[in-house]
Order: structure tokens, then C-alpha cells, then sequence
């Protein structure tokens, strides 16, 4: 294990230069800076009397401050979500295919690092890497909007959080692509397709009566059947924000087979490995 | 004791869907002693590197067994005294060569010692760039880094696959020096290279590696030796026609030559051409350089006669 942290800290390291990292860090800041100068809450008594973007009024009723920003956290919460896992698919498709290019792969497997070691250690950076993208945007707007209206919302980190967990089982899909086929497109191409997936799995139910022709119902089913559900732990965020009582027993059942399905696909990605000639 | 042991060691890749199946390795026989300075020579695409590569575990063998340092190679702890520079080494390009010793001081479970990383690459002659990004480096100077990294925690056996590759005649000097103070404090150097001189400046002991088999190995004066042929020089005034007689053949550059099965037949030539009162000057056995002897291994593979 030490070993695999020990391969999970080297890719942060090596994160830290990656045009994509630095981009997605940078976009994610002058955001922060955006609502932190141009955003205007004004709390009277603890009710939010008006908001102000670059000085334009935006709604004008006077409600609860905790109560008018649930919306915000909301918002917050799926653009976290959604954008944290964006983030983890654009930024860290080609950690694998680099680690495992022709010069590399064979210096590393000449140390004392076992395969399985090294899988884990880059699926456990680009986690690590992922969650501090999430939480870096996550936290920022909380602390703006505490700071501008002594109201803490937890939605936000409780996405960053939830946008990690979903993002283990994508990035176990790109690590096994990476594998396969050592292609960064490829790669984030898969990780791509699960994460539409994922989000259409969610909605199964309402969309399986669409397809009327044949055994297409039946196809449908059958492969959005062990996918993850995305859209809705991102609901699960959302509702964070709306202030709504979570079902904790549904939430550990979609997060467990999250993870279950991240570690099935990761433990076939080392199997693959563990038979490779380099 | 041994630090390389193969035992009939194969790889073949391919051969599924129909594929005509690649032998690179045909049943490897090879023992390197510790301490020893091992050179593996052998046409391109003889196996040298898949033999280097199944050494180590990054391919896995089809047949035979191999055992490095008197253990398993798939133990971590086997391959933590095991230095190794691949062929086409790719570091991380945003790292600097300090960071490099230093991931590969943790992997193999050592405290990073700044000062004894600093103190490597002065010994690679690249102190100055210590903190540079190994991106903008030159071919030379990744060679380099690749090399401090193999050297990382004073490992007992060096795997080294053309460690001169990309570099300038000074730093082939500074990497043969730094091999032999390697060696000379103990640690078993196995180098595969296509530079026939280096490997023989370097190493005591040879192996040619042709089709995936080794066909020669032993110590470098006996495979560069031609132990039967002698190379003889005599005052000048030294009888022609005593000396042929004696079994000696003259060279155009004034010396002779004879063919002498021991050393017993070797005298006793002398004895006669002393006898017929000619002086004897020199005295040397006559050796051919590795590049003849890898032409000579190869030759049956071609199917040709190799002249004398």
C-alpha cells in the first residue's frame, strides 16, 4: 500500500504541469473570482434583501437567507457534480496510457512495485486529484457565499465528495480502456460514454417504455442494469442544498454499488495487466 | 554465488488467430557470477533486450525459469537491489532529476537522502541541472538522469541496456569509470549493448546471444584469444629459411607467426629458431576483437564458413 501512495503522490506531482490540470484549476478560479467581486448578497436581519450581480438586481423578494439560497446551493451542488467529474475526464485521461508508454512502464516495473500496486496508486492520485478539483471550486463558493451572508452551505462539499465517488467508477472504465488499448482519446472516450450512460441509467424507468420496437427495451435494460446511477447521487447533492432529509439507506445503496462497480472494473484493469508483456 | 541465473529461459510472442508465433528467446542458458562484469552481445533483434526484460518480470517467460540474486524476481525485495536502465528510457517531463532519485528511493522503500542524490548525479556529471525539468534535457543528459536512477541505494546488480547510448566520447569515459567503481566496490554489472567496444573495455566476461540462444560465453580473453596463434618478433638478421623451417610462418610487417597447440610446442619452436640463431624479441598471443568474435557466432546462423 505504501507503495501505491507512493505512485498516487508521484502523479500529483506530475499533475501540477499538465496544461488540462492548470486550465480546469485556472477556469475554476476566475470563476470564484467572478462571484467573489460581482456577486452582492445583502442579509438584513438574517433575510436576504437583495442580490446584485455586477450591480444588476436580481429577484427582488425578501426571504430567509438560508431559505433564498437554497437554489444557489443546488445549482452549486449539480454544477460540482457534473463539473467535477467533467474535470476528472478531460484532465486525467492520459495519466494511464503516459505511465504506461514504451521507456516508462518498464523503468517503473523494474522497482519493487507490484502491478496491482501501480494501477491503485494512479487510480488513487487521479481520485485524490478529482476530489481536490471538486472541493477547491466546491469549498471557494461556500466560503464566498458564508462570507457574504454568514450562511454555510454543506451541498456543495457534500458534491465534491459524491462527484469523487462517481468518478471512481468512470476512471476505473478509462484505466481498463487504458490498459487495453494505451490511447488517452480512447480512454476518455470511455469514460465519456459511462458517464452518459450512468446519467441515462438513472432515468431507466421513464425512458425503457421509449423503446417500443423488438428486444430494444430489453437491451436497454439489460445494459444500464449494473451501470451507476450519476444522475441520481447528483439529486442526492441537490437535495443537500434544498435542505431536504436524505434517505441514507438509498444513498449507501447507490454509493456501495458505485464503488463495487469501480472496484470490478479496476480489478479486471489489473488482471489485464498482471498478463501484459511490456 | 549467482546474481543471474536463466534456465532454459523462452519468450515467444504471437502465435494466436493464426499468427506465425515470434520465438525471441529458445531456451536460455545463462550464470553470472556476482561481482562479475557481464557483457550480453548479439545481432539486433537477437533477444538481448526480451532476455533483460524476462529477467526482471516486465515479460513474462513461456518456458525456463530465471532467478536473479538467488531469488524470484517477482519479489519486490529482490528487485529493490536490482538498478536497471532501460533501452529507450522515458521520464516524467515535468520532473526534475531530483525528483526522479526521489520517487525511486521511496519505491524502493529508502529514505530520500537529498545530499547522496545530489552526490549521484555529480557522479553522472549532472549536479548543475539538478533542479532543472528533465523535459528540456537532451537525449545525453536523460541518459544521464535514467543512469543515477539505476544507481539509486547502491544496488548489488546493475541491468544496464546500452548505457552509453546518446552519449559524448567524454561521458562514455565518466560512465566506464563510474561502472568501475561500481564494480570495484562489489556490485555485479550486467550490460547489454550493440557498442562492441564499450562492452569490451568494460567487461570480463562475455555472452553472444544470436536467434535467441546464447552461443558463446566466457571470459573475454578466451573468446577474443586465437590460442593456437602466436605472434613472434626476432632481432633483425634472424635466418628466413631456419625459421620456416621451424614451423614459422612470416608476416609482412616483419614479424612471424606460429600455430603452437601448448605451451610445451610453443618453447620448442622457439628452442629451434634459437638454435638456428635467431633472437627472440616479443612474444604475444595473437586475439581478435569482439566484433570477430560476435561475425564468427553469427556465422552458423547464416549458414557460412567463417575464415581463420
Amino acid at each position: 500500500m505504501r507503495r501505491a501512495l507512493t505512485v498516487a503522490r508521484d502523479l500529483l506531482r506530475e499533475a501540477r504541469a499538465r496544461r488540462w490540470v492548470l486550465a480546469l484549476f485556472a477556469a475554476t478560479t476566475v470563476l470564484l473570482l467572478v462571484v467573489l467581486l460581482g456577486l452582492r448578497l445583502e442579509v438584513v436581519d438574517g433575510a436576504l434583501a437583495a442580490t446584485r450581480l455586477f450591480g444588476g438586481l436580481l429577484g427582488g423578494k425578501i426571504q430567509a437567507a438560508d431559505v433564498a439560497l437554497r437554489p444557489l446551493f443546488q445549482g452549486v451542488a449539480y454544477l460540482v457534480f457534473y463539473g467535477g467529474i467533467l474535470f476528472g475526464i478531460l484532465s486525467c485521461a492520459d495519466f494511464a496510457p503516459t505511465l504506461l508508454a514504451p521507456g516508462r512502464i518498464e523503468h517503473l516495473l523494474s522497482l519493487p512495485l507490484r502491478r496491482a500496486e501501480l494501477l491503485l496508486g494512479t487510480f488513487l492520485g487521479v481520485e485524490a486529484l478529482v476530489l481536490s478539483g471538486a472541493t477547491y471550486g466546491g469549498l471557494g463558493l461556500t466560503l464566498i457565499v458564508w462570507a457574504k451572508t454568514g450562511v454555510f452551505g454543506w451541498a456543495p462539499l457534500a458534491a465534491a465528495v459524491l462527484a469523487a465517488i462517481a468518478f471512481s467508477a468512470i476512471y476505473a472504465a478509462m484505466i481498463a480502456c487504458a490498459v487495453a488499448v494505451r490511447s488517452a482519446a480512447l480512454s476518455a472516450a470511455a469514460g465519456g460514454l459511462l458517464y452518459l450512460l450512468g446519467i441515462l441509467a438513472s432515468y431507466r424507468r421513464i425512458l425503457t417504455p421509449l423503446f417500443t420496437s423488438g428486444g430494444s427495451g430489453g437491451v436497454f435494460r439489460a445494459i444500464t442494469a449494473p451501470i451507476p446511477r450519476f444522475a441520481t447521487i447528483a439529486d442526492q447533492a441537490a437535495a443537500v442544498g434544498a435542505g431536504k432529509v436524505l434517505d441514507p439507506a438509498a444513498l449507501g445503496f447507490q454509493l456501495g454499488g458505485t464503488l463495487l462497480f469501480a472496484a470490478a472494473l479496476l480489478s479486471a484493469a489489473i488482471a489485464l495487466l498482471e498478463r501484459k508483456d511490456f | 554465488m549467482l546474481a543471474i541465473e536463466a534456465r532454459g529461459l523462452e519468450k515467444r510472442y504471437g502465435g494466436r488467430l493464426g499468427c506465425r508465433p515470434l520465438q525471441a528467446l529458445a531456451g536460455v542458458e545463462l550464470r553470472v557470477e556476482r561481482g562479475a562484469a557481464f557483457g550480453f552481445i548479439g545481432p539486433n533483434g537477437a533477444g538481448k533486450t526480451t532476455f533483460v526484460k524476462a529477467l526482471l518480470g516486465i515479460v513474462h517467460p513461456t518456458g525456463g525459469a530465471v532467478r536473479l540474486l538467488e531469488g524470484d524476481p517477482q519479489d519486490p525485495r529482490i528487485r529493490a537491489r536490482v538498478g536497471y536502465l532501460p533501452e529507450r528510457l522515458r521520464l516524467a517531463p515535468a520532473w526534475t532529476p531530483l525528483e526522479v532519485l526521489e520517487s525511486v528511493a521511496r519505491m524502493k522503500g529508502l529514505a530520500f537522502d537529498r545530499a547522496a542524490a545530489l552526490a549521484v548525479l555529480e557522479e553522472v556529471g549532472i549536479a548543475e541541472a539538478a533542479r532543472r525539468r528533465v523535459g528540456a534535457f537532451s537525449k545525453g543528459m536523460k541518459q544521464r538522469v535514467g543512469l543515477a536512477a539505476a544507481l539509486v541505494g547502491a544496488p548489488e546488480l546493475l541491468l544496464l541496456d546500452e548505457p552509453t547510448d546518446g552519449l559524448d566520447p567524454p561521458a562514455r569515459v565518466m560512465v566506464r569509470q563510474l561502472l568501475a567503481r561500481r564494480l570495484a566496490a562489489g556490485a555485479t554489472l550486467f550490460l547489454n549493448s550493440h557498442l562492441l567496444s564499450e562492452t569490451e573495455r568494460i567487461c570480463d566476461r562475455i555472452g553472444v546471444l544470436v536467434g535467441g540462444r546464447v552461443v558463446r560465453e566466457g571470459r573475454l580473453e578466451e573468446l577474443t584469444a586465437a590460442p593456437r596463434e602466436w605472434t613472434v618478433r626476432f632481432a633483425p638478421g634472424a635466418p628466413a629459411a631456419a625459421l620456416a623451417a621451424a614451423g614459422f610462418t612470416a608476416r609482412e610487417d616483419g614479424a612471424w607467426r606460429i600455430a603452437a597447440d601448448s605451451p610445451a610446442a610453443l618453447n620448442a619452436a622457439i628452442d629451434r629458431a634459437r638454435a638456428a640463431g635467431a633472437l627472440l624479441v616479443e612474444l604475444a598471443r595473437e586475439g581478435k576483437d569482439l566484433e570477430a568474435v560476435l561475425v564468427e557466432a553469427m556465422a552458423p546462423a547464416r549458414g557460412e564458413e567463417v575464415a581463420a
